[in-house]
């Protein structure tokens, strides 16, 4: 009864798909080799595989992407797969971040003292979903590599089990993620249902083609396929999962999925609609035009009141999907490009950002309190120094990344005469930078005093009580000595010697953080916890004790000392900032390079 | 519209079997309510006292997911099965690409611990178990009793 006859199938060029293959079954191999070793894995050398199978990805992204640039790009097995430009740039920019993610997580498992190497493969199989993603070219493909993506990032949510917000984290995610795939697959069938084919170019090539009387079902079926979307990038009205998913999660997995999930998924977003319904661009781009102006409202205007550290970055991230909604927006090969180098500068800012947040969070993930960036400059300048300026990048400032990312999605805008838009996204560009300077000052501002030294000072003096308690880590220096032999001097001039390393704009600071403070007692949810003026529950608890401090109940201790900073960390967040600011200098480059690949896009 | 007449048809005799369930039970079933321990759980006459005293491995737990994997597994070589003469060469390697994706997460599951029953090691030896060294030195770290400041 079976027919003899040979089922044809497609020529499958795997150098088209090598990228994935090498994530994957880089992947698959540290997890064989993870299960074979009599003992649990060693995490340093789940780290080194991992970072030699995300080097080994992206040396083949960057040979795909001298074979792009002599012959074009061309579609492969059997025009499933694009390869060209676009595909190669988000090739890159998802090894670039499996390579720095790893380099973070080593830090985190070694102090949350997790073996094996489960994080690591479940990101390397994520990353590549994210790169299936860029480089489909057909709806189910997009489909596949929406749900590769999705389901390790389900998991990597809840990697932290030891700890409840983590497993609600996941959960939330998993459920409203699955339910945006089914709305996505609903739309993929309607679309299939008006066009005859889930190839974007058949699709593109059909609606060129003949013109719907009755275009319902496309419109209903784009309509699914951008909600889809939304959810993934976290668009304003498909948001709610953002700040909870982003907050539970461990903090190296947050980083990841800001910059993974969010390029994957954008990545996509671009090229169904601008390849595939084009034409249809009439219809969505007012669409989009609404989505990018509640998203950079809700987003920048929400993250102002958070007193979550990576609640604040969850919302600013929903800030930044309203830029790269822009660059959609304007539908042109120029505003693509612009939303590719914006996603390609804010893979670095926000893996290097949660990076640092990570550290700072000390072990258990939990210390993601505004307070606990207080006096951070003092205690660990160099850090200080690099979260600064990841967070300046996002929130534009000049000489770095930032800036030109936020300036070519704005610009690009203007040119398609959506001048409102490109206003409100400047107008919410000024209110996140409100909240990124807020951290940065905060780091900035003296530390809180901590009771736990005291003793060792002449108790009885007030102003001490003060400034000395970020002190207690070098306590013995020939600084603090000569501090505690000026101790009749006021405070304000105490302050001064007290800053290690004698920084020029500690004085300016001093005013702004005082208005820092009130506006944040102002704004926050949460104001008891904050100071106003210097006036810590601190002091206020060693008035009522007299002169006794020894017993003043200090703001936790332990959240005021040094955190320790692996050196693979440090290799990760230096990277970032490098990047960031290299970039920021020299931005010729990076745009050059985001402007190819959308020239060497294919339809 | 006629060939989604079965489906139509289908939906009433689900809405009807609901509902008449619902109707059949609620005239057939005694009307005393229950008493408090026919309600408690582990109906069985006695009623429990406290919960049960400690936590006990949930091992059916990964035999399921190790069910599920090989399941799965089946369901894509059936197909393959079929037509195998068909796809050739190209059919049998990819499965057994296919088959050596799942069998590394067997091998993972395995070494994981899965099949070892009983009283084994943990999954996932995360947590420093407190010994009484931890647990002294973490009291004597704690800040003096007011009193004893004094």
């Amino acid at each position: 009864m079976l027919a003899t006859t040979v089922i044809a199938t497609p020529h499958i060029r795997y150098l088209a798909i090598l990228p994935e293959i090498v994530l994957l079954g880089g992947g698959v191999v540290l997890l064989a080799v993870a299960s074979l070793v009599r003992r649990q894995l060693r995490v340093r050398v789940g780290t080194l595989l991992t970072v030699a199978i995300a080097a080994g990805s992206l040396g083949v992204s960057l040979w795909q992407w001298a074979d792009v640039t002599g012959r074009g790009g061309f579609t492969a097995i059997d025009h499933a797969v694009v390869v060209d430009g676009f595909s190669v740039l988000v090739n890159i920019l998802v090894s670039c971040a499996v390579l720095l993610t790893a380099l973070v997580a080593d830090g985190y498992l070694l102090r949350e003292r997790v073996g094996g190497a489960e994080l690591q493969v479940l990101a390397l199989v994520s990353a590549s979903g994210a790169m299936i993603m860029g480089s489909a070219n057909d709806l189910i493909v997009v489909f596949l590599g929406l749900e590769i993506l999705s389901i390790a990032l389900y998991v990597l949510a809840a990697f932290n089990s030891r700890r409840e917000a983590s497993g609600e984290a996941a959960l939330k995610y998993f459920i409203l993620g699955s339910f945006s795939s089914a709305v996505f697959v609903y739309g993929i069938a309607l679309v299939y249902g008006a066009t005859g084919s889930t190839n974007l170019a058949q699709i593109a090539d059909f609606l060129s083609r003949n013109v719907l009387v009755h275009d319902g079902l496309l419109l209903a079926g784009l309509t699914l396929l951008l909600v889809g979307f939304s959810f993934k990038v976290a668009a304003v009205p498909f948001h709610m999962w953002t700040p909870d998913v982003y907050q539970g999660s461990p903090s190296p997995v947050t980083g990841f999925m800001a910059a993974v999930a969010k390029a994957g998924a954008f990545a996509a977003f671009l090229r169904v609609f601008l390849s595939s319904f084009g034409l249809l661009r009439a219809d969505w781009r007012p669409v989009i035009y609404a989505l990018a102006v509640v998203t950079l409202l809700v987003g920048a205007g929400l993250a102002v009141v958070q007193r979550d550290v990576k609640r604040m970055l969850a919302y600013s991230s929903i800030n930044h999907a309203g830029f790269v909604l822009l660059g959609l927006q304007a539908a042109t090969g120029r505003g693509a490009s612009d939303a590719l180098y914006y996603l390609f500068a804010y893979t670095f800012m926000v893996i290097g950002s949660f990076a640092v947040v990570s550290l700072i969070g000390r072990t258990g993930d939990v210390a993601h309190d505004l307070s606990t960036y207080r006096g951070l400059a003092r205690r660990q300048p160099l850090l200080a120094v690099c979260f600064a300026v990841l967070l300046l990048a996002q929130a534009g400032a000049p000489f770095t990344t930032g800036l030109w990312a936020k300036l070519q999605v704005v610009l690009a805008a203007v040119d398609n005469g959506s001048v409102p838009l490109a206003v409100i996204a400047m107008a919410s560009a000024a209110l996140a930078a409100f909240f990124y300077l807020r951290l940065a000052v905060l780091m900035y501002s003296p530390a809180p005093a901590s009771g736990g030294v005291l003793g060792e000072e002449e108790p009885g003096e007030q102003p001490v009580a003060l400034t000395a308690g970020t002190v207690g880590p070098f306590r013995a220096g020939p600084a603090e000595q000569a501090m505690a032999e000026a101790q009749p001097q006021p405070v304000e001039e105490l302050r001064a010697p007290a800053v290690r390393g004698a920084r020029p704009v500690w004085a300016g600071t001093e005013q702004s953080v005082a208005v820092v403070d009130r506006l944040n007692a102002a704004l926050l949810i949460d104001a008891e916890t904050v100071t106003v003026d210097g006036e810590t529950p601190a002091s206020a608890a060693a008035d009522q004790v007299g002169g006794d401090v020894e017993r003043v109940e200090a703001p936790d201790p332990a959240l005021v000392s040094k955190v320790p900073v692996p050196a693979l960390s440090a290799v990760a967040i230096g990277l970032c900032v490098a990047v960031t600011v290299v970039f920021g200098f020299i931005p010729a480059p990076l745009v050059d390079f985001a402007h190819h690949a959308t020239l060497l896009f294919v339809p | 519209m006629d060939q989604y007449l079965p489906i139509f048809l289908l939906l009433v005799l689900g809405g009807l079997f609901a509902g008449l369930s619902f109707v059949g039970s609620s005239l057939l079933a005694p009307r005393r309510k229950p008493t408090g321990p026919k309600v408690a759980p582990y109906e069985c006459g006695i009623i429990p006292d406290k919960e049960p005293p400690q936590r006990f491995p949930v091992r059916f737990y990964l035999v399921a997911m190790i069910f599920i994997i090989f399941d799965i597994e089946v369901i894509f070589l059936y197909p393959w099965a079929v037509v195998f003469r068909q796809l050739r060469v190209f059919g049998i390697v990819e499965v057994l690409v296919f088959a050596a994706v799942v069998f590394v997460a067997f091998l993972y599951l395995v070494s994981n611990g899965a099949l070892q029953w009983g009283p084994g090691r943990r999954l996932q030896p995360g947590v420093s178990a407190r010994t009484s060294e931890s647990t002294v030195s973490r009291i004597t770290a704690e800040p003096p009793a007011p009193d004893q400041a004094a």
